[in-house]
């Protein structure tokens, strides 16, 4: 078969369904924010999300445009590695709830840097918060790009026009809705996103001859005999123990730094409820994770059995192309409403993210007696603006930024999560400690990926572009310097006593719910040690050769 | 030290290691090469194991932490009134 570029052939009903599914989106996110009556509401949803809700709410902003385009197309790169590479993603939220998303939320904090402000200070806040909001840029202009992709395919238009056209779509509902408009419009997105993912996967997999194609995320065994004769290698591991050692620091340590996930589990209505949700986050996120896997799947089972040769240009169109062979054009366009849904949820997780940031921690720091009315606009503003940012930088990104979002989960893993989880857990994680961890640990990240300076990297491939050769080496660097430095400077009475170090104390004890202090409680001398040791050896395995490959 | 305090850090030590084991099975397919190329329900070995530990097997582990800390946070809010010796 001819290898041509694929392209969509009548887009009359894809424009239809997201036009339809905008509508939705809209009046779904002004509906639920009438509830919204102040700042605290507008950024938590008033803490009154039920637990299926929020566990729907918490799937879909991990469902982004990347499930329907580019782990499939990673599947069909790099095959079996891909899969092992997003199993893991399922982690993130029982680990933010186990180690800090419930003492955050006793706390009522809205985002992790505002847990960094109150436990460190200021300064190290800002810190943090810049980072921050480099990682959620990083992480919403990838999905703005990829919106833009497909509005420019569907409408035929050019790409700034699509880009413009699409992010002021998506800002306006984001900003109108707030934090309750999101989490009930990500639920219905993710409902939206699942059914037009998983339920046309079964017609493409009856079209392929499997005989599961009534269960498709696990039930398509019967196709395996046959992707083993035309791609031998497809189950192959390909890489070393250190790669897949990697996963750890990159991307599970990394999504628990990533302010957006964390936020949700703000919004639940109790802790009870947090928890409950993140149950059902396991089973959403299971059920569309596998169906992925079973996509990529047939992706590359359809390109070896049918002897279609699919362009690499168009390996990220592969569950499209697949409809389009499989199913009839209606199916297609609701696949491409899911797709679109997908994306949205993601970029307004990302930009409610963002808009606390700028407006929680950052302006109102600054200002921190604004009145109400004030305060609201200040919402508003801080949504649209980091929306209008992100568009423009999408418009003509810079070749850092355009980076995989798996790189933004590392910078996470890096700065975020070993300042709040050492925080959490330590009381002895002093603001010297954490401003010098993030600080050197997030720059070191930064210029030895290969995208600053190409020669002072080490290692290269996929582990270098992905950032997990970095996050290896400053994810535990950061715990080594946040556990030493803070170790050290308690004990110099000069520095000791700029920090409130009996309040800080205080603060630990009450997060985890006591409300008798003692002394003795996540106190131990000997804990910090540990951790500084390991972390000095994981960062000498990081820095030694060898160990990527198979 | 109460026991409710132990028992946190116990929990959240050993859900830790159990969450990591249910994402990152297949690490051990890594190390321990002749675990893989056996079939299970039709699909080898160290592709199928590490699918089902990420879905159902995280499923199981969050339900029961969700289910130990929902009752830890109960026995912490319980112990209100006690004061402790340091």
């Amino acid at each position: 078969m001819e290898k041509q570029q694929w392209a969509l052939e009548d887009p009359t009903i894809g424009i239809i369904f997201v036009a339809v599914s905008f509508i939705f989106f809209y009046f779904i996110g002004w509906y639920s924010a009438r509830a919204a009556k102040t700042s605290t509401d507008y950024w938590t949803a008033g803490r009154s999300i039920g637990s299926v809700t929020n566990g729907l709410g918490m799937a879909s902003s991990y469902m982004s445009l990347a499930t329907f385009m580019g782990v499939t197309a990673l599947i069909l790169k790099l095959k079996v590695p891909f899969v092992y590479m997003w199993i893991q993603f399922g982690l993130s939220i029982p680990l933010i709830t186990l180690w800090y998303g419930t003492p955050l939320r006793r706390l009522g904090v809205f985002t992790p840097a505002q847990f960094v402000r109150e436990r460190y200070g200021l300064r190290t806040s800002y810190v943090v918060a810049i980072f921050m909001v480099l990682i959620m840029v990083m992480y919403a202009i990838g999905q703005m790009i990829g919106v833009a992709k497909v509005f420019e395919m569907l409408f035929g238009v050019n790409y700034t026009l699509a880009l413009i056209c699409g992010g002021a779509l998506i800002v306006g509902y984001v900003a109108i809705g707030g934090m309750y408009g999101t989490s009930y419009n990500a639920a219905f997105q993710m409902v939206l996103m699942g059914i037009a993912f998983i339920v046309p996967l079964g017609a493409i997999m009856k079209g392929m001859g499997s005989s599961g194609w009534y269960f498709p995320p696990l039930l398509y065994a019967d196709m395996v005999p046959a992707m083993l004769d035309a791609v031998p290698d497809f189950f192959d591991m390909k890489y070393g123990f250190k790669w897949y050692f990697a996963l750890i620091p990159t991307l599970t340590i990394g999504a628990m730094g990533l302010p957006h996930l964390g936020m949700r589990i703000y919004t639940a209505s109790n802790l009870k409820s947090a928890r409950g949700a993140m149950v059902w986050f396991t089973f959403f996120c299971g059920i569309t994770f596998s169906a992925t896997y079973a996509m990529g799947f047939s992706g590359v089972f359809f390109q070896a059995t049918s002897g279609a040769i699919i362009a690499p240009e168009d390996y990220d169109k592969i569950t499209l192309i697949l409809n389009s062979v499989y199913n009839p054009p209606w199916v297609l366009a609701f696949v491409i409403a899911g797709a679109i849904a997908a994306g949205l949820s993601t970029i307004s997780a990302n930009l409610m993210a963002i808009g606390a940031l700028i407006a929680q921690d950052i302006i109102a720091t600054i200002k921190p007696n604004l009145d109400e009315s004030r305060t609201k606009v200040l919402n508003y503003c801080a949504i649209a603006g980091g929306g209008l940012a992100a568009i423009l930088i999408a418009l003509n990104p810079p070749d850092f930024l355009v980076v995989s979002v798996l790189c933004a989960f590392g910078l996470a893993g890096v700065t975020v999560a070993p300042l709040v989880i050492l925080g959490v857990w330590w009381k002895q994680a002093n603001r010297y400690g954490a401003t010098a961890g993030t600080f050197i640990s997030g720059i070191l990240y930064i210029l030895i990926s290969p995208y600053i300076f190409p020669d002072f990297v080490i290692s290269s491939g996929l582990q270098s572009a992905l950032g997990m050769s970095g996050a290896l080496l400053c994810v535990p660097l950061c715990f080594f310097l946040v556990t030493t430095v803070s170790m050290i400077t308690n004990r110099i009475p000069s520095l000791v006593k700029h920090i409130p170090l009996d309040e800080n104390k205080r603060l630990v004890d009450s997060i985890h719910g006591w409300t008798v202090y003692n002394e003795e409680r996540y106190n131990s001398t000997m804990a910090g040690i540990i951790i500084a040791a390991v972390s000095a050896l994981l960062v000498i395995y990081a820095i030694l050769p060898g160990g990527w490959v198979a | 030290m109460n026991s409710a305090y132990k028992k946190e850090i116990r929990y959240t030590l050993l859900f830790s290691v159990l969450l990591l084991l249910t994402g990152h099975c297949g690490l051990f397919f890594v190390a321990f090469p002749p675990l893989r190329g056996h079939m299970l329900f039709g699909f080898p070995s160290q592709f199928i194991i590490p699918v089902l530990m990420g879905w159902i097997g995280l499923m199981v582990v969050t339900a029961i932490q969700a289910k130990l800390t929902n009752d830890l946070d109960d026995e912490i809010e319980a112990m209100e009134d006690v004061v402790e010796e340091s």
